[in-house]
């Protein structure tokens, strides 16, 4: 990241070699489709070239950091789309269905993911949906509301227990919730 | 919406970290939070836990131009990268090795600009600069940290001449019955088996069998007797090697 915050393209070129899978990966499940997915990625990568001096070591990983500005600019793009209701029925369907490759697998970061995901299945169906929509599809807590038509009260109270549950997985495990 | 205060940031941190609040509302939580700066740890934190759901997505190889695409775009914008990542990384070898060395830089950098007839002796500097960062620095050592160091185990990687490394560890819980440790050295994502350790009395000393120049991490789980060619429990301690 130093090198990257100076400048050095090359280092900034092994950050995306490391990261850029992910990367895609999480605007892919946002978006719904590749060219959507590619054009977040890109202009995500692009704010990490120009900001990475704004990234701090101790308050989360470098990972996190590209994926939270990936996130960020897929919400946006979410949200500016005249067509959202039709893309978002799209993207909530093309929930988690590909398997991961064999390669995959062997991966430490795969190690972490797994774990997520067993994390994640601990979670009533209701309180992932909720979580999910907001994460991935960028809905408000009113929208979500007022989609699933349920008090403002009973939403916010799944995202706090959603997100207690993941937490207590971990620390259920003596482990730290991977940054 | 009404004022902002404690009991109404209770109520919606979990919506923040969700990225869920209207626009407005999450304007004012973080008016909210940067007069409250003690209450950052506990958004951080639970943003980290938030964040989780980035990982659980299943990968999707993304396209082969997008790497050029985004490469391009950051070489358009910075056509003397070449000349500033040499700067870059000579003010950085600058700022990491000795006296000598920062003395033989300088005056690589003075030389340049006497142009032709010096050449030869910038060149002569420039072998010494690169000599310089090549001999071998005194060891380091890298603090691992995890789930292991909760139950009073601490250990540190230890890196010696060249690429090679100890893994130094004090106070590790027996492994269960049947078990043992294993070392992983990180390379690109992928764990490679490392060796293979019981502690024995308070202390242990494992050469790692990997080299570590170049890994993203090491890590030590707990594995079968005899080991496992890949990790098949969580890492119980992780030192980053390289940011």
């Amino acid at each position: 990241m130093p090198l990257v915050e100076v400048g050095d393209p090359e280092a900034f070129a092994a950050l995306y070699d490391r990261h850029g899978r992910m990367a895609y990966s999480l605007a892919y499940r946002m978006m719904g489709e590749k060219q959507e997915a590619e054009d977040v990625v890109q202009e995500a990568f692009i704010k990490v070239w120009r900001s990475a001096g704004g990234y701090r070591v101790g308050r989360a990983s470098v990972r996190t950091w590209i994926l939270s500005i990936v996130r960020n600019r897929g919400i946006d793009q979410i949200r500016s789309r005249a067509t959202r209701g039709s893309m978002q029925e799209k993207v909530e369907d093309s929930a988690p269905t590909s398997e991961p490759s064999d390669a995959f697998a062997e991966t430490w970061r795969n190690t972490q993911q797994e774990q997520v995901r067993e994390a994640l299945k601990t979670l009533p169906q209701e309180q992932l949906k909720i979580l999910e929509l907001a994460y991935f599809s960028g809905y408000t807590h009113v929208e979500i509301a007022e989609r699933l038509e349920l008090p403002l009260g009973t939403v916010k109270g799944r995202m706090r227990l959603g997100l207690q549950k993941l937490r207590d997985y971990y620390q259920a495990r003596g482990a730290a919730v991977p940054r | 919406m009404n004022g902002m205060d404690q009991e109404r940031f209770e109520d919606l941190k979990d919506v923040y970290v969700l990225g869920a609040l209207p626009e407005e509302e999450r304007l004012e939580f973080e008016r909210y939070l940067v007069a409250h700066p003690d209450l950052q740890g506990e958004i951080e934190e639970l943003s980290t836990v938030a964040g989780l759901l980035a990982l659980s997505v299943w990968e999707q190889e993304p396209p082969p131009g997008l790497r050029h695409k985004i490469m391009a775009t950051v070489e358009a914008a910075h056509p003397d990268t070449s000349r500033r990542s040499w700067l870059a990384g000579l003010w950085d070898a600058v700022g990491v090795r000795d006296l000598a060395l920062a003395a033989a830089a300088v005056l690589v950098v003075g030389l340049f600009s006497w142009g032709v007839l010096l050449q030869g002796e910038v060149r002569d500097l420039q072998g010494r600069v690169q000599s310089l960062q090549s001999q071998p620095q005194g060891p380091q050592t890298i603090a691992l940290g995890g789930a292991g160091t909760e139950q009073g185990a601490r250990a540190e990687l230890v890196t010696l001449k060249g690429d090679r490394a100890v893994l130094v560890a004090e106070n590790m819980p027996p492994a269960p019955e049947g078990k043992t440790y294993q070392i992983w050295v990180i390379k690109g994502d992928t764990p490679k088996p490392s060796g293979l350790f019981e502690p024995r009395g308070d202390s242990v000393a494992v050469v790692v069998e990997n080299p570590v120049e170049g890994a993203e991490a090491v890590a030590v789980t707990i594995e079968p007797e005899g080991g496992s060619k890949k990790p098949t429990t969580d890492p119980m301690l992780v030192g980053k090697v390289k940011a």
